[in-house]
């Protein structure tokens, strides 16, 4: 025999938790309401044929909201065994409305008191014995996040839905109430088993549409329930909806004031104390600001950096010191103060370079002059092929210097790097490959430099993951939601538009289908069109990236790429909510703010690795296959119009497939900046999957791109259409293809404006203005201005 | 022939494990998509993964 037990409660008190807990599940938990919208099934552990079915949180069994109907429709049809409600023990009167009504339902309940640690810290007291006699059914004290009692609650839910017989109902209404119930119950639902009359008759009550279109009441049954509930309704001059919840708040008003001690009642808690910083009307956005600043500055630009630099240049590059690291970097100084910096003639070269304007030349000779290897060493390797290129050889010097310059290998313990491990394994004395000349490049220039070009970036990824979980679990996402809905409420736009936003900081398909919490039909299609301007975990590679390339690891480039994402949201929405097909009013926005808590270690750690796991299984499969893909594209193309295959088709002066491909797109990013063959090919593959970009610069060249159009370059891939997964979710939350078309090509336009008046306005700034350009973009900075501060699109007749 | 496959030995070594390598990902990614598994994002934590997967959201209507 199949048992069904369903968990129930209201937002954020802990039923996900308590769901991971019973099944070994890892289903994502988060506090803020939507997490879960719809059910999950899992069985409990150690208990065969026992399934615990995860409901949506909610705060009543009223149809009015996506999770209410399908915790509902659930609880109404399916009809679980038992019912295990979950209710928050530091905000009992709150949980308690929706237990009264679950009480209702007829079916066998057990209340687990959650967050009992807390209740316990706060010095107040809960009478459980007391509460249980007054709702008629077992309490029972959990701490789902310590995995107190967790058990125990599981098992006396299990204990009621095998003896159905303690199955008791209550009555919470006044006389008048129950006395028209009564009446209702008698003429109406009295076919119907003794368990489900009582719940059935209160919604009739209640004129609850579903409910009288279920029940197919004629036409005299229904003057005769009418005549009951008008009657009432006169007496306490209220309407029949009103009267039960009032009523029932009352009861719960009265129960708890009997069966809960607040040792601190009137005073604020800690939460409150930080709450009246962090939520204050002035100090919220900087905090705010400050925090993601401080998130993405160490995630991208210090400890993720060190540990990425050593993954970039350590495991996927050459190899790493374990000992004697010191002492190798004091003998290359050394040699490259005697042998580089001094060459006179490599700094003519520079010179002569940086006088023409050569791309790289400046910052080159800023290195050279520095006289500091690292930063030279990176530059060289970024702009020592352009200025090549330009006919200044600097390569000719540089290349024998660095070819006699001292080996790591030969100081201290040095660990061989992935592509140095395989070199020794595939290349035999003379420094040729062992086999097939197009497999080793396929392997090295092709799987390992594009794989490891994204793997390279999980350390930041994990920092991030780190600290956005952190953020997730303490409980400060939750307030930025409420901040931001007052933000957004200013400019007609709904809080409940943050939500997704910030499911979306993780990956944006779950964040695109959070939106379905959003009941106005406008907004929902807004959400979805606007979720995945925030960087997603698969972006922040393209930032990294772009930071450290091009700008050296500078301070402000990755939270800038998170407030650009933030403010594109914002205008796109304000601009969005001007037109006929998105204005209307705004959807209301209710949610609680959790209790401050410091997470646990163990919930942490496992939050950063759910994501980061799934971003190195990514690297593995579709980032593996597309590099394959890019590879052969690059190794197939034509000389002299003839086409053919080869593992450097650099060297034949033809033109490779990607070649071609990104040619026959580039001039339409050349506005942009980026118009070059890597760039192109690199956003058009950015389809497949965001690593996707820094993939293909992992296979090929940079290309010459200078700092603005890579911060350009980033600023289109990082609002542009996102993966095809997450235009698939857009589809789905769509189901229309015209609206997914729509929302596709906006976000394509709205990137390319941005990145455009970003490239053109920067090179007007430094001097270098394209006059067609930059009338281009300030004609359509004008059209930014106009839809920002328009009249909203009125309705006739408003 | 057997003197090519002396002569190719390591490239039909190394080229059979790229090949197989290739084929256990493919296999891989085509089960996880029909049983619900893979999304641009693992979405075995995710709440709505159901909604993706025809296969999931056959088994909840059920």
């Amino acid at each position: 025999m199949n048992i069904k037990i369903a968990l129930a409660g209201n937002p954020n008190s802990g039923k996900t938790t308590l769901f991971n807990a019973l099944t070994g599940s890892n289903q994502f938990v988060g506090n803020w309401p939507g997490v879960t919208v719809e059910k999950k099934e899992g069985g409990f552990k150690n208990h065969d044929g026992v399934t615990i079915v995860d409901l949506p949180g909610i705060y009543s069994l009223s149809p009015y909201t996506l999770e209410e109907v399908v915790a509902r429709n659930y609880l109404i049809n399916e009809k679980p065994d038992a019912i295990l409600n979950i209710v928050d023990g530091t905000n009992l009167e709150r949980n308690l409305y929706l237990t009264t009504q679950l009480t209702e339902l007829g079916i066998p309940t057990v209340v687990a008191v959650n967050m009992m640690d807390i209740v316990r810290k706060n010095g107040d007291i809960i009478n459980l014995k007391e509460l249980s006699n007054a709702i008629g059914c077992p309490f029972v004290e959990v701490s789902a996040l310590k995995g107190d009692g967790i058990l125990e609650a599981a098992e006396a839910a299990l204990q009621a839905a095998k003896d159905k017989s303690s199955l008791k109902t209550y009555n919470f209404f006044s006389g008048i109430v129950e006395h028209a119930l009564a009446h209702i119950e008698e003429a109406t639902v009295h076919g119907l088993t003794q368990e489900q009359q009582r719940w059935y008759s209160i919604k009739l009550f209640e004129r609850d549409a579903r409910v009288l279109e279920e029940l197919k009441l004629s036409d005299e049954q229904k003057a005769h329930i009418e005549e009951d509930i008008k009657s009432v309704e006169a007496a306490l001059d209220d309407d029949s909806e009103s009267i039960i919840t009032n009523e029932r708040y009352n009861y719960i008003e009265q129960l708890a004031n009997r069966c809960c001690v607040k040792k601190n009642k009137d005073k604020p808690t800690i939460s409150d104390k930080i709450d009246s910083i962090v939520t204050n009307r002035i100090l919220a956005l900087p905090i705010f600001a400050a925090v993601i600043f401080l998130v993405y500055y160490l995630s991208v630009s210090t400890v993720g950096t060190w540990a990425t630099d050593w993954a970039n240049d350590g495991l996927f590059g050459d190899g790493f010191h374990i000992a004697g690291k010191g002492e190798y970097e004091t003998a290359l100084e050394t040699y490259m103060e005697e042998n580089l910096f001094n060459n006179q003639q490599l700094g003519d070269i520079l010179a002569n370079a940086e006088k023409d304007g050569i791309v790289g030349a400046e910052v080159l000779g800023e290195s050279f002059h520095s006289g500091d290897y690292g930063e030279f060493s990176e530059n060289y390797d970024s702009y020592g092929a352009n200025l090549d290129e330009q006919g200044y050889a600097v390569s000719k010097i540089v290349s024998p210097i660095l070819d006699s310059a001292p080996q790591p290998s030969d100081y201290g313990k040095w660990i061989l790097g992935v592509p140095a491990l395989l070199d020794k394994l595939l290349l035999d004395s003379q420094g040729e490959p062992v086999i097939a000349p197009w497999m080793y490049s396929l392997i090295q220039d092709g799987i390992v430099a594009g794989v490891g070009a994204v793997l390279g970036f999980v350390p930041q990824m994990l920092m991030l993951f780190l600290f956005l979980s952190f953020l997730e679990s303490c409980g400060y996402m939750s307030r930025i939601a409420f901040v931001m809905d007052r933000i957004f409420h200013k400019f007609g736009l709904s809080g409940k538009s943050f939500i997704p936003i910030l499911v979306g900081t993780g990956c944006g398909v779950p964040g695109i289908m959070a939106s379905r919490t959003i009941e106005n039909e406008c907004d929902r299609r807004m959400t979805v069109i606007t979720t995945t301007f925030i960087p997603c975990g698969a972006k922040l590679p393209i930032i990294g990236l772009v930071a450290g390339a091009l700008f050296g690891g500078a301070w402000w480039v990755a939270p800038s790429a998170y407030f650009l994402g933030i403010a594109a949201i914002v205008i796109s929405g304000i601009m969005l909510k001007k037109t006929k097909a998105f204005s209307g009013e705004n959807s209301p926005f209710v949610m609680e703010l959790p209790a401050y808590h410091m997470p646990t270690l163990n919930s942490l750690v496992h939050a950063t690795w759910e994501r980061g796991w799934s971003f190195i299984k990514k690297a593995g499969t579709i980032i593996l296959l597309s590099t394959i893909v890019i590879w052969f594209a690059n190794s197939v193309g034509t000389v002299d119009g003839k086409w053919i295959f080869s593992a450097d088709m650099d060297s034949l002066s033809g033109e490779s497939l990607v070649q071609k491909i990104g040619n026959a797109f580039a001039w339409l990013f050349a506005p942009l900046g980026f118009g070059t063959t890597t760039a192109t090919v690199a956003t058009l593959m950015g389809l497949v999957a965001k690593e996707e970009v820094v993939a293909v610069f992992g296979i090929l060249d940079f290309g010459g791109m200078n700092a603005l159009a890579g911060y350009s370059f980033m600023a289109f891939n990082l609002l542009c259409a996102p993966c095809f997964a997450a235009m698939g979710a857009i589809r789905r939350e769509m189901n229309s293809a015209r609206w997914t078309a729509f929302a596709i090509t906006y976000q394509c336009v709205f990137a390319y404006s941005v990145s455009l008046m970003i490239y053109q306005f920067g090179n007007f700034f430094a001097g270098n203005a394209n006059i067609v350009g930059i009338i281009a973009a300030f004609l359509v900075l004008i059209f930014f201005v106009f839809m920002l501060f328009k009249k909203p699109y009125m309705k006739k007749g408003k | 022939m057997f003197k090519w496959l002396l002569l190719n030995w390591q490239s039909i070594l190394v080229g059979s494990i790229l090949l197989l390598g290739l084929v256990v990902i493919i296999k891989r990614m085509i089960k996880d998509k029909k049983s619900g598994k893979s999304c641009s994002c693992g979405c075995e934590g995710c709440a709505l993964s159901s909604q993706c997967h025809g296969k999931d959201k056959k088994d909840s209507e059920k």
